[in-house]
């Protein structure tokens, strides 16, 4: 009898033993750690951002170079595609866990801020552990809500036209800047008729390309909490979409859909697409034709709506290691290595510093430079619009359902009415 | 190749002979068991019971994960059911689970029926058609589906081989939604090895008989092996009803993450989850949640009760 009860304790004692391992684990792996302070007093941060290999490549050069400079500081890369890091961000940010520095951009600015993610950088600029000074054509304001500074462009950009060469030079079609879109529509007719492609890849679902297009008539897609253009608006838009669509001259969206991850102009599916002007580098990789940057066509021959977008970089409101982050930001933002490495990727560089130290030598990048100065020639440039808290969401509505009205499954007018109804929510939410 | 084999006799189980020890020592016995299972227990509490009871409290709030939930009631539902996408999702879903689920089982039956007889290379066959379920849910068939089924693709070509010239599946709405079920179609090895289990079981004299009666091959099915089977068609026509309604991967990955194009494959749980992981609508996400919870109970309920009418177990026969 006492044999057996002993091994009934040390069976207890086992099981107990498990149990709190188990549990202990579990606890340590629950819990996030120490914030990132190790006992030499190496300080780890997060950096977090999104966009394809090459830039994940250029990005871990410019850390690896901090790094060096500040021996005292480690920074731990996180990574996805863009769908992926938001939907990523969302959830870390909810459990006050987000990444201490992270890419950021305009229509999510208000969105985060308003749920008290973005730490106000100003107070570090006053610290002296940032610069805010020589930012170029005054694109630091993009990075600016309600006079907080929550962003810190790291690139400038614009939409543009990016035009397969081969095919508008066989079409014997220009583009020229201030062209008008009766014009641009007769190029693809032109197009059309000659090469039997289609000559856009479906412009009337971009948000971007429609708020330029409201722009160059007196309105704008947001305003400070709401839309900036009525459901008769966008009909008219999807209707006149739907139109190119049916006659050919915007590419099949039951094509245009299959070739991705690929987009429908380097698929050949099309001659043209709007698009930002620095995702333009992207097409050579992907396509067997030579691409080029276009300007946006006008209402009235000279206003083309465009302003300066950006890439920021923005850091967490509750990071343990607001001085490192801030650091790490201005290194990053004004550090000329750092500019020679990253390139046009996210855009123009913002700063002068690394603006002049990064000089454009493959076609490419070159583009996109010379494409920039001509826009800031024309002197059109016009400022940023507000992107209310629900910006993202609102996007990715107009994209979808913009999407079905190409496919014929919905009528524009109730297009509209969807979009409108879900944008409400979306600034409800 | 000994793939798949009869699966052997289960060793009998080893019962440890009770310490008698009265009522102490079966309470310490109890302690060890409870002690041992604690930390499943533990894990179901923290990572099943606490969320499910967590997310039928959102149902009834509006929470957006950064501003604490804030009580609404009904107001999720009564939203969620006027919503036009909704309403989209739940036909889709239907849709699929009407098409995809006897498609399913009757290649499922009809494949079980031919790997039943004895052959040469029995398991090999077993084990190949089995195949496709053990990597059916992965990501990398999902992307192979898309690949597959795209414009100028394997299928796309041989469809115009036969003149239906449709463009590829996955940009036409109109089609899209069949690849899907085609993906699950594919995927019939689970419901077939339990029909092969059930066919086993089925006296081989009933088959006698009835041959000496004069049955053909047809009456022998639809007479015999129907009825006798019928308990494990009920089992899979459960199962794979549930499964159905839980579509999730391959929409998602097939439709490249936008459920898409037109809403064409916005399965009820893509919708989902894009409304509480895309647009954080938590509250409202987990009141679709526990709506689909109670359809899919539901539609049990239904199979359970018409099973009177159809399926015949043995007890009953006598």
């Amino acid at each position: 009898m006492g044999t057996s009860r002993n091994v009934e304790r040390r069976t207890i004692l086992k099981a107990a033993g498990a149990t709190a391992a188990t549990l202990g684990l579990a606890a340590t792996t629950g819990c996030g750690g120490d914030g990132g302070t190790s006992a030499d007093g190496t300080v780890t941060i997060r950096y977090a951002w999104w966009g394809g290999e090459p830039r994940t490549i250029a990005i871990k050069k410019t850390i690896a170079l901090f790094e060096k400079k500040y021996p005292k500081i480690k920074i731990k890369p996180e990574f996805t595609d863009y769908e992926a890091f938001w939907e990523k961000f969302q959830t870390q940010a909810s459990g006050g866990n987000p990444p201490d520095v992270f890419q950021n951009a305009v229509g999510f600015l208000r969105k985060y801020d308003k749920r008290g993610v973005l730490m106000d950088l100003k107070s570090q600029a006053d610290a002296g552990n940032l610069s805010l000074e020589n930012f170029r054509n005054g694109v630091l304001a993009n990075g600016q809500v309600d006079g907080k500074q929550i962003g810190i462009p790291v690139g400038a950009n614009t939409m543009a036209l990016v035009i397969d060469l081969k095919a508008f030079q066989k079409a014997g079609v220009e583009a020229n800047f201030g062209w008008t879109w009766d014009e641009y529509f007769d190029a693809l007719q032109t197009i059309q008729d000659k090469l039997k492609i289609a000559g856009d890849t479906g412009y009337f679902s971009i948000m971007y390309l429609y708020d330029l297009y409201l722009r160059q008539n007196g309105k704008a897609f947001f305003t400070d909490s709401d839309l900036g253009f009525t459901e008769d608006d966008v009909t008219q838009w999807w209707e006149d979409g739907y139109k190119r669509v049916k006659s050919g001259l915007v590419a099949d969206p039951k094509k245009i859909e299959q070739a991705k991850p690929k987009s429908g102009l380097s698929a050949g599916l099309a001659a043209s697409e709007f698009t930002w002007d620095n995702f333009s580098i992207r097409y050579e990789g992907e396509g067997e034709s030579d691409y080029g940057l276009a300007p946006i066509p006008t209402t009235d021959g000279k206003d083309t709506g465009q302003y300066l977008g950006s890439l920021m970089l923005s850091a967490f409101s509750g990071t343990k290691h607001p001085k490192e982050a801030a650091q790490f930001i201005d290194f990053m933002v004004h550090d000329p290595e750092v500019g020679k490495i990253m390139g046009y990727d996210r855009g123009i560089l913002a700063t002068s510093e690394q603006y002049a130290a990064f000089k454009p030598t493959d076609a490419n990048n070159k583009g996109v430079a010379a494409y920039e100065d001509e826009v800031a020639k024309a002197d059109a440039l016009g400022k940023i619009t507000p992107h209310p808290s629900g910006a993202d969401v609102i996007e990715a509505a107009f994209l979808r359902i913009g999407g079905e009205v190409a496919q014929g499954k919905t009528k524009p007018a109730d297009a509209a009415k969807a979009l409108f109804s879900e944008a409400k929510a979306a600034f409800a939410g | 190749m000994t793939l798949v084999k009869e699966a052997p006799a289960r060793p009998a189980e080893k019962r440890s002979a009770a310490p008698a020890a009265g009522r102490r020592g079966r309470r310490r016995e109890n302690l060890a068991g409870y002690l041992f299972m604690s930390p499943w227990i533990a894990g179901f509490l923290l990572l099943t019971a606490g969320p499910m009871i967590a997310s039928l409290y959102y149902a009834f709030t509006s929470y957006n994960l950064f501003t604490p939930p804030r009580w609404v009631g009904l107001d999720n539902f009564t939203t969620m059911f006027q919503d036009p996408r909704w309403q989209k999702s739940v036909q889709v879903t239907l849709k699929y689970v009407v098409v995809a689920t006897p498609l399913k089982l009757l290649l499922a039956l009809g494949v079980a029926l031919l790997l039943a007889q004895k052959r040469r290379g029995q398991a090999l066959y077993r084990a190949a058609f089995y195949m496709p379920s053990l990597i059916g849910a992965s990501v990398s068939v999902g992307f192979v589906w898309r690949a597959l089924f795209s414009d100028d693709a394997v299928v796309d070509r041989t469809q115009k081989i036969f003149g239906l010239d449709v463009g590829g599946w996955i940009g036409n709405p109109d089609y899209v939604l069949y690849s899907l079920v085609a993906l699950s179609i594919w995927q019939f090895g689970a419901p077939m090895v339990i029909f092969l289990a059930g066919l086993k079981q089925v006296p081989q004299e009933l088959y006698e008989a009835a041959e000496m009666d004069g049955a053909g091959p047809f009456r022998r099915f639809w007479n015999i092996t129907l009825p006798m089977i019928s308990p494990v068609l009920f089992f899979n026509v459960l199962l794979e009803s549930i499964h159905a309604f839980q579509v999730f991967g391959s929409a998602y990955v097939v439709s490249d993450t936008r459920c898409g194009p037109a809403d064409a494959t916005l399965v009820y749980t893509c919708y989902l989850y894009q409304k509480g992981f895309k647009e954080a609508q938590m509250g409202f996400a987990s009141a679709m949640a526990w709506t689909l919870v109670v359809a899919v109970a539901l539609v049990t309920a239904v199979l359970f009760w018409s099973q009177k009418k159809w399926v015949h177990y043995e007890e009953a026969a006598k």
